[in-house]
């Protein structure tokens, strides 16, 4: 059977479910207040306020979508067990991985819709108060992205390990404060002894980094420039990376789960 | 197909033809909440032959429900293996030919039965305008024709019953696995689902299924499997257990001419009580040479639910 035809149909389940729960009034809100947020700076006049009106929006737009991503993903398979959804899935012809991979596109799916609609959203509304958009946006926009399939990744693999709650509180942790993390482990690395020194690499290693993905800041800044090919080549194998251990490691406890 | 019958041991017939369902030495254990194994299923072993109805029976906590999970490949079995038509129950190319419905049948509140039935035929391997007829054919079947868009939460549990139902049917399966089918339905409901089973047994699919409704299963079953405590207790064909359960009376006036017959002192009626018709037929031969006037013959069919009830308190 065409794996992607199975894959396609759970996706857009997934993303049915979403937008009739009504998940996207969520960020409908939100949008409102990006809006609101962004109406109040221009009444006060948006003159030499560009660059910050512009990475707030970023900075706002990558909280918002990260959040909306750990949510709606990591909620996900324990869902499916609880509401004894999962039965009717497990019984057709198709593999546990099938059923993951699919699941997780659609939360993909769900993640990348919300987080377009907040960007167009709030473009619109920094447009209307002549803030102007440069290319080095768009890339922000598509590495933003990228950095959502990592997410919803390790949503993912938290929530086939733990209660969906812990699995969500635990997400934030990692993905919020990776960066702190990966900071506080560099430093550690460069103070701690030689023996133990790579402990904190390997950490790092481990560790989703997810920053490497937002170049909001930098985007907000119009001094800076295009980000080079190769470096989207490498965050892209990084993603695609990443994305596949959090899921072997997925189906690697999903795949003899009793059910 | 029609009607086809295979004796309850068939694998591999003369002819070639293999078993809808073997399941052989099979173990199902959990791990309970403190922490030890509760041994569910033990060496449980049957078949059941291409075509065959079966009803599967227990009391609750019997382990029906484990060796269908075992059987569906949502549970690991401990030991032993489950195999669907000749091949490993979990693999894939066994799932696409069996239907089955879950004990408790819930489907995803946000979709419709048509969007619902429409995403399990896809990963059926159903496409286009031959899935979407399909769909609608099914839910029409199960009565649900006016309500294919209305969204799952809104329907009662009778008719997300229907709709499990209509998705079990998806991709017209050789093999039906039915768990607790006809739990929510309204008595109606039952019978067109009786309908539905014993049209989809005229076209020679095996059904499998369990049931607490007895007299569901003495219409629709072949044979019957008591299981009890994770053991099989009882296997018994359903033409051959309602010919041995009927019970023969014969009354006559005038003194007792078998051990065991009652007379009434003050009409002088004698009753006597057989197993079987070739008794009852000696006792009124006996009867008219003895000169007696024989009044009556009854005929009481006995009870599954009787049956059932002395199999497992046997058992235990």
């Amino acid at each position: 059977m065409n794996k992607i035809l199975i894959w396609r149909a759970l996706a857009r389940g997934v993303l049915l479910e979403s937008i009739r729960r009504k998940d996207l009034w969520v960020v409908a809100i939100l949008g409102f207040i990006i809006v609101c947020s962004a109406g109040a700076l221009g009444f006060f006049g948006m003159s030499g306020l560009e660059s910050f009106a512009k990475d707030l929006a970023a900075s706002v737009l990558g909280g918002f979508s990260t959040i909306l991503a750990i949510v709606t993903t990591g909620r996900l398979m324990p869902e499916e067990t609880k509401n004894r959804t999962l039965y009717p899935l497990v019984a057709r012809p198709i593999s546990r991985f099938d059923l993951l991979f699919g699941k997780f596109l659609g939360g993909v799916a769900v993640a990348w819709i919300s987080f377009l609609i907040l960007c167009a959203l709030t473009a619109l509304a920094l447009s209307i108060f002549g803030v102007k958009m440069e290319p080095i946006m768009l890339q922000y926009v598509m590495l933003k992205m990228m950095g959502l399939v990592v997410v919803c990744a390790v949503s993912l693999m938290l929530s086939t390990l733990m209660t969906p709650s812990a699995a969500v509180t635990m997400s934030f942790v990692i993905l919020f404060g990776s960066s702190m993390l990966s900071r506080g482990l560099l430093m550690a690395f460069s103070t701690a002894d030689p023996g133990v020194a790579p402990f904190y690499r390997v950490i790092n290693g481990v560790l989703p980094q997810v920053s490497l993905f937002d170049i909001g800041g930098r985007a907000a800044n119009t001094n800076w420039r295009l980000v080079p090919l190769w470096v989207i080549g490498a965050l892209a194998t990084y993603m695609v990376l990443y994305s596949a251990a959090m899921l072997s490691l997925s189906w690697a406890k999903f795949r003899r789960q009793a059910l | 197909m029609n009607g086809l019958r295979l004796p309850s041991n068939c694998a591999d017939t003369d002819d070639g033809m293999k078993c809808a369902i073997e399941v052989n030495n099979l173990c199902v254990s959990y791990r309970g909440k403190d922490g030890r194994s509760i041994q569910a299923v033990q060496n449980l072993s049957f078949s059941v032959g291409q075509g065959e109805v079966v009803g599967f029976l227990g009391p609750n906590g019997a382990g029906k429900s484990s060796t269908l999970k075992s059987m569906m490949g949502f549970v690991q079995p401990k030991s032993g293996e489950c195999l669907v038509f000749g091949e490993p129950s979990w693999s894939e190319s066994s799932r696409s030919r069996i239907g089955y419905l879950p004990e408790v049948a819930m489907y995803y509140p946000h979709l419709n039965p048509l969007e619902t039935l429409t995403l399990y035929g896809e990963l059926q391997g159903l496409r286009g305008q031959r899935l979407y007829t399909q769909a609608m054919d099914l839910l029409n079947l199960v009565g649900l024709g006016k309500s294919t868009r209305t969204l799952n939460r809104q329907l009662s549990k009778g008719m997300l019953q229907r709709v499990g139902i209509a998705q079990s049917l998806l991709g017209s399966p050789d093999l039906l696995v039915l768990d607790e089918v006809t739990s929510g339905l309204d008595p109606i409901g039952r019978q067109e689902l009786r309908e539905i089973m014993l049209d989809m047994r005229r076209h020679g699919t095996t059904i499998f299924f369990s049931s607490h409704e007895l007299a569901e299963v003495e219409m629709l079953c072949d044979r019957i499997l008591i299981i009890d405590q994770g053991k099989l207790v009882d296997e018994k064909h359903v033409g051959n257990l309602k010919s041995n359960l009927r019970k023969f009376s014969l009354c006559y006036l005038g003194a007792p001419q078998s051990e065991g017959a009652l007379t009434n002192s003050t009409t002088g009626i004698t009753t006597a009580r057989f197993d079987s018709k070739p008794e009852l037929i000696e006792a009124i031969a006996q009867v008219q040479s003895a000169g007696l006037e024989v009044l009556d013959v009854v005929t009481e069919e006995g009870s599954l639910e009787q049956y059932f009830i002395e199999a497992i308190q046997e058992a235990a």
